[in-house]
């Protein structure tokens, strides 16, 4: 995030496993191609989820932290 | 709704098996270990099927241990290595949880990464490896039907002259011994024999102690039951000769399933190669991407199919498969296909006929 452009936040904090990806899949569907969107989510799947989604999907995952993720729409 | 495509692992005992166990419970057996003609009766009856079994498995008799615990064969077989407490135990990322929960206690443990196809990290195991490793290696893996390459790990292991401890709970005897082992795990489970009862051997040319009570002879608790140990040997007989005509036919079904799954149903992750030498036959794991694996399973469940999942929110744990997760497969959506013996293909065609439209339908639900 060193651009300091603004990122949509999708808070998925509490929510258990699918509930962050699927909510994700739906947030995806209204962006535009190369917008960024940070998913934050602590359920312990999702983490390894991502990287799947984003192998199956072809958008872009990168950890921020532990519960921060920042998206790249393909 | 009756289920007709029982696909879910669960499969009863082998008739041969049944028969064996209904007229031993009938008849009573006395104690094998005890003096007069009954125990002489039993005892005659119990080497045969020690002979029996070890003859299946390619073994001699005197390297069968027979437990009543099958679940604890694996943990106390491993701890009775000679340098377990010692050595560095080595095991796969996607071994039982019981195995990583020893890796976890283990002073020394080092644990091999798999591919995204579900294979262990060879280069590691070589790079590790040292006289008195203690290695831990599935023969194939009960959730993804993964098979490992056991000759080639058991040559690394055996140029080493270290300990090999070997997992079949998966495949049963599918998967044949390889030239060098140590100890290994054929619970008769794996073979549609009876719950309760399970066989640890010990190779005869390796050193090995039972860990509870190293000063004496003894190598297990003794505490099986000898029915179940007597429908354990007949239905490996009886199993062995279904699966040497099932086989083929059920890893051809198998292979229908991957072909129209993928071809069917986007955005799905199909584990394993499915290669014939790197897959068991009768076992496929899919996950499909946006879906409740339980809301997948109860809508399959509707159609009268049983299936089984390893999704965090359907299995008994709170925490997703550690097996999907090392392998990089979405632990969401899963479902576990186990066909068994006698499946009809009608079944199986019904099934992936309904699939893709219920996973179009649950992630339409979901919007996703």
């Amino acid at each position: 995030m060193s651009d300091g452009a603004e990122r949509e936040v999708l808070n998925c904090i509490g929510a258990l496993c699918p509930t962050p990806i699927i909510q994700l899949s739906k947030a995806m569907k209204s962006l535009e191609s190369g917008t960024k969107l940070i998913l934050r989510a602590d359920d312990p799947a999702t983490k390894s989820d991502l990287f799947a989604w984003s192998r199956l999907t072809g958008n872009q995952v990168s950890v921020i932290d532990e519960t921060s993720f920042e998206i790249v729409k393909a | 709704m009756v289920t007709t495509g029982a696909f879910d692992g669960e499969r009863p005992l082998h008739p041969a098996g049944e028969q064996v166990l209904l007229a031993a419970f009938e008849r009573g057996w006395a104690d094998p270990n005890g003096l007069g003609g009954a125990s002489a009766q039993a005892r005659h009856l119990l080497n045969a099927a020690r002979e029996e079994i070890a003859g299946h498995l390619g073994v001699s008799g005197s390297e069968i241990e027979f437990w009543g615990e099958p679940a604890l064969i694996s943990p106390i077989a491993l701890q009775g290595a000679p340098n377990f407490h010692s050595g560095k135990f080595i095991v796969g990322q996607t071994e039982r949880q019981e195995i990583l929960a020893l890796a976890h206690d283990s002073p020394s443990s080092v644990q091999l990464n798999v591919n995204h196809t579900g294979l262990l990290d060879r280069d590691r195991l070589i790079e590790e490896i040292e006289s008195n490793s203690t290695i831990a290696i599935q023969a194939a893996n009960g959730e993804t039907g993964v098979r490992q390459p056991l000759p080639d790990f058991s040559s690394i292991v055996g140029a080493m002259n270290a300990h090999l401890h070997l997992d079949f709970t998966a495949s049963g005897p599918l998967i044949p011994l390889p030239t060098y082992w140590s100890t290994a795990d054929f619970p008769a489970k794996s073979w549609d024999g009876p719950s309760g009862i399970g066989i640890m051997l010990i190779n005869k040319n390796q050193r090995w102690a039972y860990p509870f009570s190293r000063a004496t002879n003894r190598r297990s608790p003794e505490s099986y039951s000898l029915p179940l140990v007597l429908a354990a040997a007949a239905a490996l007989t009886g199993w062995l000769k279904d699966a040497n005509q099932e086989s083929d036919r059920i890893r051809n079904l198998i292979s229908m399933m991957r072909q129209v799954i993928s071809r069917t149903i986007p955005e799905v992750d199909i584990a394993g190669s499915g290669n014939k030498e790197e897959s068991l036959p009768h076992i496929l794991s899919i996950s499909a991407l946006n879906i409740s694996g339980e809301r997948l399973v109860n809508a399959l469940a509707k159609e009268g199919f049983a299936v089984a999942s390893g999704s965090a929110c359907v299995a008994s744990a709170i925490e997703p498969s550690h097996v999907l997760q090392a392998m990089g497969i979405l632990t969401h959506g899963n479902l576990r296909i186990s066909l068994m013996h006698g499946v009809l293909e009608s079944d199986v065609k019904r099934f992936l006929a309904l699939l893709p439209g219920i996973i179009t339908q649950l992630r339409s639900e979901d919007g996703a």
